[in-house]
C-alpha cells in the first residue's frame, strides 16, 4: 500500500520541503494525502543535549609478572559512565581500550555463559560481565581478582588446581553397559528434573574462590564448584558409576571441609546453590556406605 | 624472563653517548628497594603436582574420616539438643542423663576443635605444629573428661553444678 502511495504529488510535495524556505511553505506544499506535516516552527536546536558527564572512579588491582619485585598495587581510573556500556566489563575494557592497554583480564562472552571475566567487585565474586556499575560517582568501585588465588596478572588468576580437581571427579557419563535395546539412555521427566539448578554451573569458580575452607585448604578440599558438578554426575539416572564416585570423596578432605559457610549459594553469579548439592551428597554418603 | 629483555641502565649508559648520560632520569632499580613484608602466614609457592593436565590425586577412601565421621558427629550433635532440655523438662537431675550428657559434650567439642585444627593446620604446610596440636587436644580432651568424670562421680554433677553456678 505505501508503494501506491507514492504518487507524483507526494515525490514533489517532499522535494519541495527539502527547497522550502519557511515553515509555512512546508506547511502549504506537503498538504498532500494523510501525511501532513504539522511541526511547529521551533527556534531549538534539533541535535540532543550533551549529558553532564558523571565521572565515576575505578580502582583495579594490578600486578605484573614483569616486575615481580614490585608490590601489587591498586591503579585509579576515572570514566564518564554516561559514555561507557552498564556493566563493569564495558568499563574495563574501555579502561583497556582508551587509557591503559596494560591492564591484563580475562573476558570472553560478555553475557554470563563463559565464566571468563570472574573477578572481585566491591567485595564479592561476580562476573563483571552481569555485575552492573553503581552509578553513584561518589563511591570508587575497587575491582580485585578472586581471592586467595595465585595470580598470574592483574586480574587474572591461576586456576589450574581448580580445573585439574575438576578433572579429578570424572565430569562425564561412565556406564558399564549399554542399553537393553541398543537406543540412547533415557529418562523420566522426574529424574531429567534432578539435574536443573546442577547443569548450568559455568565453573567461573566465584563460588569455590568465596569459600573460607577452600583459602585454607585449597589443595585438598574440592570446593563449592567441583563438588556441585560431582553431585550432578552422583544425581544423574543414566550414569552407573555412583558407588565409585561416592569412594572418591570419602575421606576427611574432599568433601566434609565442607562446613555449610554458604559464601558459594549467596556469591554465584548464576543463582545457583552449590552449598545444597553438597549437604546432597554428604546425605547420600550416609544413605548407602 | 622478560626483565633479561629489558633495556638495563648499564645498556642505556653504553648506546648514549657520553654528555647525555646525567639526564637519565629513570634507571630502574626496584629489585634492590623491595620493603620488607611481614606477614604472619605468608602463603607458600605454589606447586602443581604432576602436569597441568592431570587430574589432582584422589586420597584413599576411609570412611572412618569420611560418612562415618559425619554421620557421628551429627548424631552427637542432635542428641546434644534433647538432653541438654531433658533436666529443665525433669526438673531434676539425672545422674544417668547427666552422664550421658557429659559424654556428649566432650565428644561434640573434641569433634568441633579436632575440625579447627584439620583446617588451620594443613598437614602439607605445617606438619609438625598439627601433630602437636592433635596431641594438645587430645590432652585438652582427655583432662575436661576426667574432670567432669570426677565431678560427676564425687560432687553434685554437671546440671546440679550448671544450676548452683546460674543461681550464684
Amino acid at each position: 500500500m505505501a508503494a501506491l502511495r507514492q504518487t507524483p504529488l507526494r515525490l514533489l510535495a517532499s522535494s519541495s520541503v527539502r527547497r522550502a524556505a519557511t515553515p509555512q511553505a512546508i506547511r502549504i506544499t506537503t498538504r498532500g494525502l494523510a501525511s501532513v506535516t504539522t511541526m511547529p516552527p521551533t527556534d531549538k536546536d534539533p541535535t540532543p543535549k550533551k549529558k553532564e558527564p558523571v565521572l565515576k572512579k575505578f580502582q583495579i588491582y594490578r600486578w605484573s609478572p614483569d616486575e615481580p619485585a614490585k608490590k601489587p598495587h591498586m591503579q585509579e581510573y576515572t570514566l564518564d559512565l554516561n559514555e561507557t556500556g552498564p556493566m563493569v566489563l564495558d568499563a574495563l575494557i574501555r579502561i583497556k581500550n582508551e587509557q591503559d592497554p596494560t591492564l591484563t583480564f580475562r573476558r570472553s562472552c560478555r553475557e554470563g555463559i563463559c565464566g571468563s571475566c570472574a573477578m572481585n567487585i566491591e567485595g564479592t565474586n561476580t562476573l563483571a560481565c552481569l555485575c552492573r556499575i553503581n552509578r553513584d560517582a561518589s563511591q570508587t568501585t575497587r575491582i580485585y581478582p578472586l581471592p586467595h588465588m595465585y595470580i598470574v596478572r592483574d586480574l587474572v588468576p591461576d586456576l589450574t588446581n581448580f580445573y585439574k580437581q575438576y578433572k579429578s571427579i570424572k565430569p562425564y557419563l561412565q556406564r558399564k553397559e549399554p542399553t537393553a535395546d541398543g537406543k540412547e539412555i533415557r529418562q523420566s521427566i522426574q529424574e531429567r528434573k534432578k539435574l536443573d539448578g546442577l547443569y548450568e554451573c559455568i565453573l567461573c569458580a566465584c563460588c569455590s574462590t568465596s569459600c573460607p575452607s577452600y583459602w585454607w585448604n585449597q589443595e585438598e578440599y574440592l570446593g563449592p564448584a567441583v563438588l556441585m558438578q560431582a553431585y550432578r554426575w552422583l544425581a544423574d539416572s543414566r550414569d552407573q558409576m555412583t558407588g565409585q564416585r561416592k569412594d572418591m570423596l570419602d575421606n576427611s578432605m574432599s568433601l566434609y571441609r565442607c562446613h555449610t559457610i554458604m559464601n558459594c549459594a549467596r556469591t554465584c553469579p548464576k543463582g545457583l546453590n552449590p552449598g545444597k548439592a553438597i549437604a546432597e551428597i554428604k546425605k547420600m554418603m550416609v544413605q548407602s556406605s | 624472563m622478560a626483565s633479561a629483555f629489558r633495556p638495563s641502565a648499564a645498556r642505556i649508559l653504553a648506546s648514549k653517548p657520553a654528555s647525555a648520560i646525567r639526564f637519565l632520569p629513570q634507571t630502574r632499580v626496584a629489585a634492590f628497594h623491595v620493603s620488607q613484608r611481614s606477614q604472619i602466614l605468608p602463603p607458600g609457592p605454589q606447586i602443581v603436582i604432576g602436569t597441568v593436565n592431570d587430574p589432582v590425586p584422589i586420597p584413599t577412601s576411609n570412611a572412618a574420616h569420611g560418612s562415618y565421621h559425619w554421620a557421628f558427629e551429627r548424631l552427637i550433635a542432635l542428641g546434644m539438643v534433647p538432653l541438654t532440655i531433658a533436666p529443665f523438662v525433669a526438673g531434676t537431675a539425672n545422674p544417668a542423663l547427666d552422664a550421658a550428657l557429659g559424654t556428649a559434650l566432650v565428644l561434640h567439642s573434641h569433634i568441633g576443635f579436632d575440625a579447627c585444627v584439620t583446617d588451620y593446620f594443613p598437614k602439607r604446610q605445617y606438619p609438625k605444629t598439627r601433630t602437636f596440636m592433635i596431641w594438645l587436644l587430645r590432652g585438652a580432651t582427655i583432662t575436661a573428661a576426667v574432670g567432669l568424670f570426677s565431678f560427676q562421680t564425687n560432687d553434685v554433677g554437671l546440671t546440679e553444678g550448671i544450676k548452683k553456678m546460674w543461681k550464684a
